[in-house]
């Protein structure tokens, strides 16, 4: 495929996330709908009930949506290019069920520090277990990818039963913690946009940076080194700076699961491996994706909200067998 | 002067296993250099250290006089590019943007690719012959394709030294000739080149100079001309080979025999009467059981002759045409007597060889076992009218042993020997 068909592709996933965004401005309990859409553009038309429902409920919603979606997308692209492996996913080195043990410690605990104690202590364990896995995975100076997954194979099920036992023992808590768990993003805010924010200004341009590097990681590890990589260097930087993306996120959404599998399966389809247009068509579609998905999690059933996690997985599953079967080709 | 490629007292070793012990070696600017040895020699580990894939234990490596240990790895690719044997990668990129890889090592972060770059990946397209594959995904290739992209990828790179792991391994003949080709052209444009082959025969003739190794240790090393000969190679792969010299190129061309070198110590040694090439099977044969073996009296340029003669064996010669003389029949005598068995190969009897079986006689008269075959009491092989046949059925009253197969036969003084 020409480069200027794949430039073209990536302009036309922005504009479907501009256009999706607007949209989903429109969309959601209250007073302000879709055709109202238009005076959002004269803000100082608007009364201050729709100021509030659009400036502090559902922008900073969306907002969050856009980046989380993002943030798992170009992971898992990250990812599964760093590890030469399909089914990977921004969970693999067990930071899910991390940050799920923290949110449970944090609601078992009743320990609290305002609105930032669930994300913070999610946050906290699920780089701990990130960095457990690191270090299990390590051997000498070397990181042998095939270890490390065994090793977030393995604290991911150490963690699941500690998770298990968490909700035994939750009692009245349950409900919140069933609710974390299965990930969405009912309680959004701008202070939330604000902690996640700097991690993917930071993160984003050094993933970025390190396209062409992923790129010689199709060759074999060893023939990228001969090259010139350094190979060890760039798993490890690009095993934490995805990981605390990563971890950010699954601190203010809970766990969401197959967007960061499915989503880089779909453009390496269309747009092919090259990690240049492979990483920022992944993070455009994948805003898209986790964006639709919570606007179908608030619709659907309206007016109760279904968790976007169950949603994510429930769509997900199917179609990524669908295309694991129609694809012959790659992977 | 300063070298190409110097290596000074290189040791490595996985844990407790030693691979490379004290290897040391210059090479010159423009060199082809062709390195052999048995498998587990160390041949690849030293490729890997030398592109500082590995580190070694001790010892240092330079290349162009700069020591590598203060390369960065950006600047050690740039010096020298690597292939590998692969490549069943099913990449789904064109192949202009797999080559376009090998430029990394000149770029800086976030760099984009400039004219100098592209000019660097037609070159290698045009070098590797692969300008009909640059738009075409990589993973459409034939093996043989593939490793000339991967050649290519590798000359993007830019490097003073290319090294090569077994890349025609996996190739068919017409393609491994395609990829000698281009070695040997790159070879005159001034780019050092070294090589780990298994086929002998091209690197007798494309490279220019051979290292041999073994166990760890360059056991040979010279100029292919002067120093590529059969009981070098001999002595590398312990099997035996024949040195012919090839037709066009003018170098050494090797054929392996199948046979284990000989061994130091032959458990029996046995003498063969033969001709007509009826004893030729029976040379190998007996040299692969782990005997000596002697033959004679056979006319020069008889087949058996020469395949004594390619093999090593002692050998007593009559002239050509001619028939067995007195002076070389006490010689035959001489020689056969140094042996534990006489065995008389099945053939033709004539009255030019029929002084054959009266060496055997005599040998019989003087103790010696003698061993035959039941074939060689056809008739139809006797030309002499029944005197071969009497001669041999002579022997047979004297205790000569007949055999009804060949493989009874070697049994026989296997058993004997383990008394």
């Amino acid at each position: 495929m020409k480069i200027t068909k794949k430039r073209q592709i990536i302009l036309a996933l922005i504009i479907i996330l501009v256009l999706s965004m607007v949209f989903s401005l429109g969309i959601g309990g209250g007073r302000f709908q879709i055709s109202d859409l238009l005076s959002f553009l004269q803000p100082s038309s608007l009364l201050p009930t729709e100021k509030t429902i659009l400036f502090e409920i559902r922008l900073p919603r969306l907002i969050l949506s856009v980046l989380v979606g993002a943030a798992l997308s170009l992971s898992g692209a990250v990812l599964q290019g760093l590890f030469q492996n399909p089914l990977v996913d921004p969970y693999v080195l067990g930071i899910s069920s991390g940050g799920a043990v923290g949110a449970i410690v944090a609601i078992l605990s009743g320990i609290s520090l305002g609105f930032i104690t669930l994300p913070l202590f999610s946050f906290l364990f699920a780089l701990a277990t990130t960095f457990l896995v690191l270090r299990l995975g390590q051997i000498g100076h070397k990181m042998p990818l095939e270890i490390m997954l065994l090793a977030g194979v393995a604290i991911g099920f150490f963690f699941s039963a500690l998770i298990s036992l968490g909700m035994f023992l939750a009692g009245e808590n349950l409900h919140q913690m069933v609710f974390w768990i299965m990930g969405g993003f009912w309680n959004s805010s701008w202070n939330k946009v604000y902690t996640l924010l700097p991690f993917f200004l930071i993160g984003f341009p050094i993933i970025f940076s390190y396209s062409r590097e992923l790129n010689t990681f199709l060759l074999g590890e060893k023939v990228a080194e001969s090259m010139g990589v350094e190979v060890e260097k760039t798993k490890k930087i690009l095993l934490i700076v995805t990981s605390l993306l990563v971890a950010a996120s699954v601190s203010v959404s809970g766990v969401i699961g197959f967007v960061g599998l499915v989503v880089p399966h779909i453009i390496r389809i269309i747009i092919g491996e090259d990690h240049r247009q492979l990483l920022p068509a992944s993070l455009f579609l994948g805003s898209s994706v986790l964006l639709w998905a919570d606007i179908f999690s608030r619709t659907l059933l309206h007016p109760v909200e279904l968790p976007v996690g169950v949603l994510t997985s429930l769509m997900g599953a199917p179609f990524f067998i669908y295309l694991l079967r129609r694809k012959k080709k790659g992977w | 002067m300063s070298f190409s490629l110097s290596v000074k007292n290189l040791f490595f070793s996985y844990g407790d296993r030693k691979v490379l012990h004290n290897v040391n070696f210059n090479i010159q600017k423009g060199d082809f250099v062709g390195i052999l040895g048995p498998n587990g020699s160390g041949k690849s580990t030293l490729l890997h250290l030398l592109s500082g894939l590995l580190m070694p234990d001790t010892g240092s490596i330079f290349i162009s006089g700069k020591n590598t240990q203060e390369l960065s790895r950006k600047n050690w690719s740039q010096e020298i590019a690597i292939v590998f044997q692969e490549t069943n990668l099913n990449l789904d990129l064109e192949c202009y943007d797999v080559i376009m890889m090998g430029r990394f090592p000149h770029w800086r972060r976030w760099q984009k690719e400039n004219q100098q770059d592209i000019d660097s990946v037609l070159n290698a397209l045009q070098i590797t012959n692969t300008q009909q594959f640059a738009n075409r995904p990589f993973r459409e290739l034939s093996g043989g394709e593939k490793q000339r992209v991967m050649i290519a990828r590798a000359l993007a790179q830019e490097p003073n030294i290319l090294l090569l792991d077994e890349p025609t391994s996996h190739l068919d003949i017409l393609h491994q000739l395609d990829i000698m080709r281009i070695l040997f052209l790159l070879q005159k444009k001034d780019i050092t080149i070294l090589g780990v082959f298994h086929d002998i025969n091209l690197v007798s003739q494309f490279c220019n100079q051979v290292m041999f190794l073994k166990k760890g240790v360059i056991v040979h090393r010279g100029l292919v001309g002067k120093s590529l000969h059969a009981p070098q190679v001999e002595e590398l792969f312990d099997v035996e080979f024949l040195e012919e010299i090839h037709p066009y190129s003018l170098r050494p061309f090797f054929m392996p025999l199948g046979i284990v070198k000989k061994i130091e110590s032959p458990s029996a040694s046995i003498h063969l009467i033969c001709g007509g090439g009826s004893g030729s099977n029976f040379m190998k044969e007996f040299l692969e059981a782990g005997f000596s073996v002697s033959v004679g009296i056979v006319n020069q340029f008889d087949s058996d002759q020469e395949m004594a003669s390619k093999l090593g064996i002692p050998v007593m010669i009559e002239k050509p045409f001619s028939p067995i003389s007195d002076d070389n029949f006490q010689k035959a005598i001489n020689l056969a007597a140094q042996s534990d068995y006489i065995f008389i190969a099945p053939g033709y009897w004539g009255r030019g060889n029929l002084k054959n079986l009266d060496l055997a006689i005599s040998l019989q008269e003087r103790g010696k076992k003698i061993f035959f075959l039941q074939d060689s009491l056809d008739r139809n092989w006797d030309y002499t009218e029944g005197l071969a046949i009497n001669k041999l059925n002579l022997l047979a009253q004297h205790h000569a042993e007949v055999f009804s197969s060949f493989t009874e036969l070697i049994d026989r003084i296997k058993k004997d020997c383990l008394k």
